[in-house]
């Protein structure tokens, strides 16, 4: 009796630790952090502050800071303020968990905040969500200090900033990554053609590739990832229609061990290599690394294709060698254009698209490995913004 | 192949019968027999659907590097439950191990980054035997209590020591991320007998590689099998799997084994006759965290190049649930680790070769199906040949999975083939209920 009873608790835990691995709905918070940023987390880690400008190379005009540029034209969706912003004045940045030092998304909003603060001597007050019950309570912090705009970092904060806003409706609001349903006065959603960014890397590794033979691999099987997929694929059969595209996503929707797996990552880039492909593209978060150790282990001619910031800034010398580009999202730039914009004036929440029209995405040209074709991209480039092609979104 | 007086004196009067002939067997011949039919089975799969992944050397590799970890979690789990302690926190175990695997990796080379890592499962093993021995908390509460644990220290762990370092050879560490690590375990590559790790079959193949991409039947799977052992072997995958045989002959072959396994069967009679119950229990945390830990560290440092947080993805669970589906057993675990990394490994190199895989475990289940025929185990008959059916309308009627389900098919498979080839699961006896020595006296 005691014995069978034993083996159904024990079946009991094996099912539901099963039904964990399986469903990859893990107890930990910390892995929400992937969520938060729907793939888009890098491996590449520019730790603390503006680390990794002085290796960055950027061009002059604006303030820079890890390789990039800041204070360019303001995208419209912000109805071009023209007034100027006060110094000392006050905004806010909401983190999600894993905050500043994360090494991705948090730290490239960090990025555009300490950029405003030294560019547009502004005053930034910053919190971290420690978990999931902390959005709402710093969003709600934040609005009583009087900070404007309050940029709420990744699109876990939906349903937390939709309350906060309606109730501060004074005060103006940015959200990374969403547009929150309704018409929002005073919210302004952050989001970013990813497929435009990765149209122009799917480019060069067509145009880079020997074989004919190229790959992408997926972090979630979502839609925020393919768009990213769509992108690069327009971008390589634009170069080469008969180019063959190998695709691969590390997990299910809600997986959120396809961020975390560069194990997985590197098999499937493995065996690609060795089948003959010679560029692979990964948009899966921290399993991007992976891909870039088995360009590594493949040896020369094998190349990775970075995603989100540029992450030959911060890979090892080996692995330099094979990162030939990176597609990179700005989501800095978002931060410090949304604290420039309400500084100057912008009253009216709208959705601001970063694209490549406003350098919200773009790729990297670090380690010089795309020179030779810079022309032809910017080539693209050009063709996408006067409206000639026309990117899928997935 | 010896048949002992006792057998036969056990079995009665002799019968010609396959299922005698199968029953007398040592396991050690069983599974030689098994490992035979089922390389066989594989063969005849790949040629007849030609889905050559199924026996390639890469998938071979891929599967070494996917199964050690489970493997090793396996074996954690395994050299808790037989001493009588249910060890749920092997994910935590695991997750410090991944640290201290990161840690040590950077600061001084990839052989003290495995020690670290070891060390830091042992602590968390040593926390886990330190609430349920000493303290006799419940050992899933605990166990739990150490996942969650573990996921928090190491954030705080990698915000104090890994944040803006840099690696030896470049790479910077952040609060999810260590730098990179010194240098890498070296990995065994025959190249004069299997040619180059990386080699393609495109391109002028020679050796091994060369039989293998003639697709043969039979041979050139065998030479893939093969290549697949001898090429980017890591000394850490060596290690790992001589683990299995030794942990094996530790608990079946010696005394220690012996009063450990007492302890977990029934630790008053253990004790009654002068086993330290107590004592083995807390060795055998010591070392199924250090199992943990190894599985943490190899994924942190051999199948890839840093700790990065949450990249042990609920293997430690996985491990646990092969371990209990394999029978308490080192086979058993080892078949599950292997079966369940096999699935995943053509699953993330070739969708395609998923309906082959389904074809070949629909046979399987048809093998159990005939054995529980011939030993008259209806029960058993019925439901694996149902399974068997399952699988083979499967692969008649699926031809292109979506990916969902792929990605499902390693579980459904492991959950599957081990339910079916462990009838009758026992656990020891006393494992995971609460032991005060001298209780019984």
């Amino acid at each position: 009796m005691r014995y069978s009873k034993r083996l159904r608790v024990a079946s009991l835990a094996v099912v539901l630790g099963l039904a964990a691995a399986a469903c990859g709905s893990s107890a930990k918070t910390t892995s929400t952090t992937a969520t938060t940023k729907g793939g888009t987390a890098t491996t590449a880690a520019t730790a603390g502050s503006a680390a990794g400008a002085t290796t960055a190379g950027s061009t002059a005009g604006g303030t820079s800071s890890g390789g990039t540029t800041f204070g360019g034209k303001l995208p419209d969706c912000f109805g071009n303020p023209t007034g100027t912003v006060t110094k000392g004045s006050k905004a806010g940045i909401a983190y999600d968990t894993g905050g500043r030092g994360d090494g991705t998304f948090n730290d490239s909003a960090a990025r555009g905040a300490d950029a405003a603060k030294t560019g547009l001597g502004v005053t930034i007050d910053e919190l971290e969500a420690k978990t999931g019950d902390d959005r709402n309570p710093n969003l709600t912090t934040l609005s009583g200090n009087g900070d404007n705009p309050i940029i709420a970092v990744g699109f876990l904060f939906e349903t937390d900033l939709l309350k906060i806003a309606a109730a501060n409706p004074k005060t103006m609001y940015g959200i990374v990554d969403d547009v929150p349903p309704g018409a929002n006065a005073n919210i302004f959603s952050l989001v970013f053609a990813a497929n435009e960014g990765s149209f122009l890397v799917g480019a060069a590794a067509a145009l880079k590739s020997k074989s004919g033979h190229i790959g992408f691999i997926g972090g979630q099987d979502i839609d925020l990832i393919h768009n990213f997929e769509a992108g690069y694929d327009a971008g390589a059969k634009a170069v080469n229609s008969k180019i063959i595209i190998e695709s691969k996503y590390l997990g299910a929707a809600g997986d959120n061990a396809a961020w975390t797996s560069p194990d997985k990552a590197k098999e499937i880039a493995t065996g690609w290599y060795t089948s003959g492909a010679d560029v692979i593209y990964s948009a899966a978060g921290g399993s991007g690394n992976g891909t870039i150790d088995a360009a590594v282990a493949a040896g020369d001619g094998k190349w990775a294709i970075g995603v989100d910031s540029d992450q030959y800034l911060t890979a090892t010398p080996a692995q330099q060698k094979h990162i030939l580009t990176s597609m990179v999202k700005h989501v800095d730039v978002a931060t410090y254009d949304t604290i420039r914009a309400v500084g100057q004036g912008a009253t009216k929440g709208a959705v601001c698209t970063f694209s490549l029209a406003n350098d919200g995405v773009g790729y990297a040209t670090s380690g010089g490995y795309v020179d030779d074709i810079k022309a032809k991209l910017d080539g693209y480039k050009a063709d996408i913004i006067s409206g000639k092609i026309v990117v899928p979104a997935k | 192949m010896s048949l002992t007086q006792a057998d036969v004196d056990l079995a009665g009067p002799p019968r010609r019968s396959a299922a005698l002939l199968w029953s007398s067997r040592s396991s050690r011949q069983r599974i030689l027999i098994g490992a035979a039919l089922t390389f066989l089975l594989l063969s005849v799969v790949r040629e007849k659907t030609g889905a050559y992944d199924l026996t390639s050397s890469g998938t071979v590799t891929a599967t070494l590097h996917l199964a050690l970890p489970i493997l090793f979690a396996g074996l954690s789990g395994l050299w808790a439950e037989r001493v009588g302690i249910v060890n749920i926190g092997i994910e935590g175990m695991m997750i410090l191990g991944t640290w201290g695997g990161g840690f040590g990796a950077w600061k001084y080379g990839p052989w003290v980054g495995l020690l670290f890592a070891m060390i830091g499962g042992m602590i968390g093993g040593m926390i886990h035997a330190l609430a349920t021995v000493r303290f006799n908390v419940d050992h899933v509460i605990s166990g739990f209590s150490i996942n969650l644990l573990a996921a928090g220290a190491v954030r705080y762990l990698s915000a104090v020591y890994f944040v803006g370092k840099k690696g030896a050879h470049g790479g910077v560490g952040s609060v999810s991320l260590s730098p990179p690590q010194r240098g890498t375990i070296p990995e065994i590559t025959l190249r004069f007998i299997t040619d180059r790790a990386n080699a393609s079959c495109l391109s002028k193949p020679s050796g091994l590689f060369w039989v293998e991409c003639r697709r043969w039947f039979v041979v050139s799977d065998a030479a893939g099998i093969v290549r697949g052992f001898l090429s980017q072997m890591s000394l850490a995958t060596i290690l790992g799997l001589g683990l299995v045989p030794i942990t094996a002959w530790i608990m079946w072959r010696t005394r220690f084994g012996l009063r450990l396994r007492s302890s977990g069967e029934a630790p008053s009679a253990a004790e009654s006759l002068g086993v330290k119950v107590l004592r083995l229990r807390y060795i055998a945390m010591a070392v199924s965290g250090a199992m943990a830990g190894l599985g943490g560290g190899y994924l942190a440092i051999v199948t890839n190049t840093q700790y990065k947080e949450g990249m042990t993805a609920n293997r430690g669970y996985i491990g646990l649930a092969t371990m209990i589906f394999g029978n308490w057993r080192p086979t058993g675990l080892l078949g599950g680790a292997a079966l369940f990394s096999y699935s995943d490994a053509l699953r993330l190199r070739n969708n395609k070769s998923i309906p082959a895989l389904l074809l070949f475990v629909g046979l399987i289940l048809l093998l159990f199906t005939v054995s529980a025929i011939m030993r008259q185990r209806w029960v058993t008959a019925y439901f694996t040949g149902g399974a068997a059916l399952l699988f083979f309308v499967l692969y008649a009627t699926v031809h292109r999975l979506s990916d969902d389900l792929t990605s499902a098919a390693p579980y459904i498979i492991t959950l599957i083939v081990l339910a079916s080839a462990s009838q009758r699961l026992r656990p020891p006896a006393f494992s995971g209920r609460p032991y005060r020595p001298g209780d019984s006296h």
